[in-house]
């Protein structure tokens, strides 16, 4: 396949497998991550996230196809230019708040005077800076993840992997977080942001890509992915509606919420056409809205329908 | 290599820089110590004097037998025992001797007995005695000493002392000889005569031929064949317990997006070994220092002169086997780190190394017994054996050049092999959650490419 010099695309990832004995973890996957987006890469839980982030980062090989970041295949080296907030992370019990940041960054290749200087503009601006000589042991969870954070983003990386970031903070913390995310977004660095809080990726992603059982399922940007899904959903309230939206020819399918009702319509309606409907039946209309489907309602049909 | 010293930095401090680091530093020593002088202690604590009945026809044994335990004898002997390691015996010497002896002679309490009738009517009657607790012991002497089927009949109570019991044999087979001699008409004088000790001067060879004293080194062995041990003990564990914390806390999956698997690991052993030797060092150094001391005190030079000479070379050895040691045994605690979720299921693990450790450390007995036999030749060449019993060897008789080079070629080599083996185990186990695995998994991990 002809590499094609992209200034545009940050990282590549080209027909990647990778088999763990007789099981295959990811299968013939491709997708480009552009610079200065956010990327969601999302997918239940076993789908082959993880093992395609721990690739990416040079944990592990593909078996085959190839990785390339800024043009560069992934080797030791493309390491210290990769922020990595692993899903299953921790910190040294005893030890101090500092010391472990300190020495995480010198992993990354960061000089130690520029270290102190960062570990303390990202604990103030994370609201710990007078935690910084206690012990994990006496920091709460929520203060353990944002340690964790930092020791991401100390050596300012051009690419952030962000697996469930948000996983155990208080909603306060979350948006709190996202503002901190939003604040690199402007630098134009990429960030790829790997969840199944689909509400989360909505609010956060330009582009996402969903993989269900080592394979991908969609991809590309929020918005054409909402729109190669179709526009045939409509937030519907009303009175004495009953006969039309129980049209079987009109309604494929009605979702009750606790104000008001989802009509996905049959294949080949016009929304108009149900409205035409429902007046000409006298029905009492106070809400018809042409509306996209969420993220979450691809996700659950993609994956249960595979 | 500016991550690999990073990890040898954050390695290195993490042991240091802990409480128990200083703690150990100061508790070994005195635990050393404790191993050497409590078995002694104890070995010289006596329980009460044995009463023993003492039935003597001819009235010739019990007068002799008398004399022979008395305190001067004890003096005399132990003084010609003290002169085959000491040269002199000075007066603070010779009274703590007495004092010594005075207090043997508490173990015994020698009573006549003077009964009628046949030798199986004294018998039963001293065995009532036993029971009905009137005497612990009663020695049986027969008429005629010089018979040949003459049999001193000894039974005892306490029939397991076998301190009491030997100095017991040792009198009696004094007095009987004399009184065999005396009957043979030789006069008292040419008796003492007779019977004067040959002076033994023993005294070991270096492989120069000059002279040493052997005094301290059974002692000087025992204890650096101990803290080698002990200290490669401690310092396995350390690596299974951070090796472990990595996995458990799943810190392994941040280091291994920074770093290479084997710079990470290899990172670990390097700084911990260096722990270790900084404290073997302020061991080796506070050491030295107490041997200066004292040898500036004069009257302490009797006790200098049965500690073995400890070139700067030795010292040189010794560490060189630690460190093989060290990193030996510390791959193979990595190995079972990286295979186990807790430190307590690495526990189980750690069993058949810790085992090994210990069988080496007996093997010391038998090298400072003969430095020389097939057996400590073997067992210094070894790997896994070498670097705890080959410091004991070299200390107790330094072997030629030619062996110790084969021990250290031996052991490099079993290194090369083991950290290859650990390192592969390490990169694979580490991002290994959930379970422990098993031995045949572990062999894919190591054939994986």
């Amino acid at each position: 396949m002809p590499e094609t010099l992209d200034s545009d695309v940050s990282l590549r990832i080209s027909n990647i497998t990778k088999r763990f004995g007789d099981f295959t973890a990811v299968e013939d996957l491709s997708f480009d991550v552009r610079a200065g987006r956010v990327f969601g890469f999302l997918g239940p839980n076993g789908a082959g996230k993880t093992t395609t982030i721990r690739m990416i980062v040079g944990i592990t090989a593909p078996d085959e196809g190839s990785i390339s970041l800024f043009n560069e295949s992934i080797s030791y080296a493309t390491q210290n230019r990769i922020g990595y907030l692993p899903e299953e992370r921790g910190l040294y019990k005893k030890m101090k708040v500092v010391d472990q940041l300190k020495y995480f960054a010198e992993l990354k290749g960061v000089s130690r005077s520029d270290a102190d200087k960062k570990i303390d503009f990202w604990l103030e601006r994370m609201g710990l800076g007078e935690w910084k000589k206690a012990k994990t042991t006496d920091l709460s969870k929520g203060m353990q993840q944002k340690i964790q954070f930092i020791s991401t983003v100390l050596h300012d990386p051009d690419l952030l992997i962000l697996d469930e970031p948000f996983s155990g903070l208080d909603p306060v913390n979350v948006e709190f977080m996202i503002d901190v995310l939003s604040e690199f977004r402007t630098q134009q660095k990429t960030v790829i942001f790997s969840t199944h809080l689909m509400e989360t990726a909505e609010r956060l992603c330009h582009d996402i890509i969903l993989i269900n059982k080592s394979r991908k399922v969609i991809g590309g940007s929020l918005r054409e992915v909402k729109e190669s899904y179709g526009t045939n959903l409509i937030a519907f309230r009303g009175l004495n509606a009953e006969r039309v939206i129980s049209d079987k020819l009109l309604v494929d399918k009605i979702v009750t919420h606790a104000d008001e009702q989802e009509l996905h319509l049959a294949e080949g309606v016009d929304p108009q056409q149900v409205l035409k409907a429902l007046i000409d039946w006298g029905a009492d209309v106070t809400k018809f809205e042409i509306t996209e489907p969420s993220l979450n309602d691809i996700f659950i049909e993609k994956v249960t329908n595979a | 290599m500016r991550k690999f010293l990073a990890v040898v930095k954050h390695e290195y401090k993490k042991v240091v820089l802990k409480w128990s680091f200083l703690l150990g530093t100061l508790l070994l020593p005195a635990l050393a110590l404790v191993f050497t002088f409590v078995p002694m202690i104890i070995f010289s604590m006596r329980g009460e004097p044995t009463r023993i009945a003492v039935y003597d026809p001819s009235g010739k044994i019990l007068p002799r037998l008398e004399k022979n335990l008395s305190a001067d004898r004890i003096i005399e002997k132990a003084k010609r025992a003290a002169k085959d390691s000491l040269t002199d015996i000075n007066a603070s010497r010779e009274q703590q001797m007495r004092n010594d002896a005075a207090q043997f002679m508490q173990d015994f309490k020698l009573v006549p007995y003077s009964g009628q009738g046949s030798a199986e009517e004294v018998r039963s009657e001293l065995l009532n005695k036993v029971r009905s607790d009137e005497i612990d012991a009663y020695l049986l002497v027969p008429i005629d000493i010089s018979a040949k089927d003459a049999k001193f009949e000894f039974r005892s109570r306490k029939g397991g002392d076998f301190v009491s019991n030997d100095t017991l044999k040792d009198a009696l087979n004094d007095a009987v000889r004399s009184q065999r001699l005396a009957d043979a008409d030789i006069s008292e004088d040419r008796l003492s005569e007779l019977s004067a000790p040959a002076s033994l001067d023993a005294k070991g060879l270096d492989e120069t031929g000059e002279e040493k004293d052997t005094g301290g080194v059974f002692i000087a062995s025992f204890v650096i064949g101990l803290m080698i041990y002990i200290t490669l003990a401690i310092y396995g564990q350390q690596i299974l317990g951070a090796v472990v914390e990595e996995k458990e806390t799943r810190i392994a999956e941040i280091l291994f997006s920074s770093a290479r698997p084997f710079e990470l690991m290899m990172g670990k052993l390097v700084g911990v070994g260096l722990a270790g030797l900084t404290q073997l060092g302020i061991w080796v150094g506070s050491v030295a220092i107490l041997l200066a001391f004292l040898a500036l005190q004069t009257d302490m030079s009797a006790i200098l002169s049965t500690v073995p000479t400890i070139t700067p070379l030795m010292v040189l050895y010794f560490l060189i086997f630690f460190l093989l040691g060290f990193f030996i045994y510390a791959s193979i605690f990595a190995v079972i780190g990286s295979m186990v979720t807790t430190v307590q299921e690495g526990g189980q693990f750690t069993f058949p190394p810790m085992m090994i450790m210990l069988a080496a450390f007996y093997f010391c007995f038998a090298v400072i017994r003969d430095p020389n036999s097939n057996v400590s030749f073997w067992a210094t060449i070894a790997p896994f054996m070498a670097p705890i019993t080959m410091p004991v060897r070299i200390l107790a008789e330094t072997p030629p050049f030619w062996q110790i080079a084969l021990s250290i070629t031996v052991n490099i080599a079993a290194i090369a092999a083991l950290v290859w083996l650990a390192s592969r185990v390490y990169r694979v186990g580490m991002l290994m959650y959930g379970k422990r695995a098993t031995i045949p998994e572990v062999w894919k991990w190591i054939r994986q490419p």
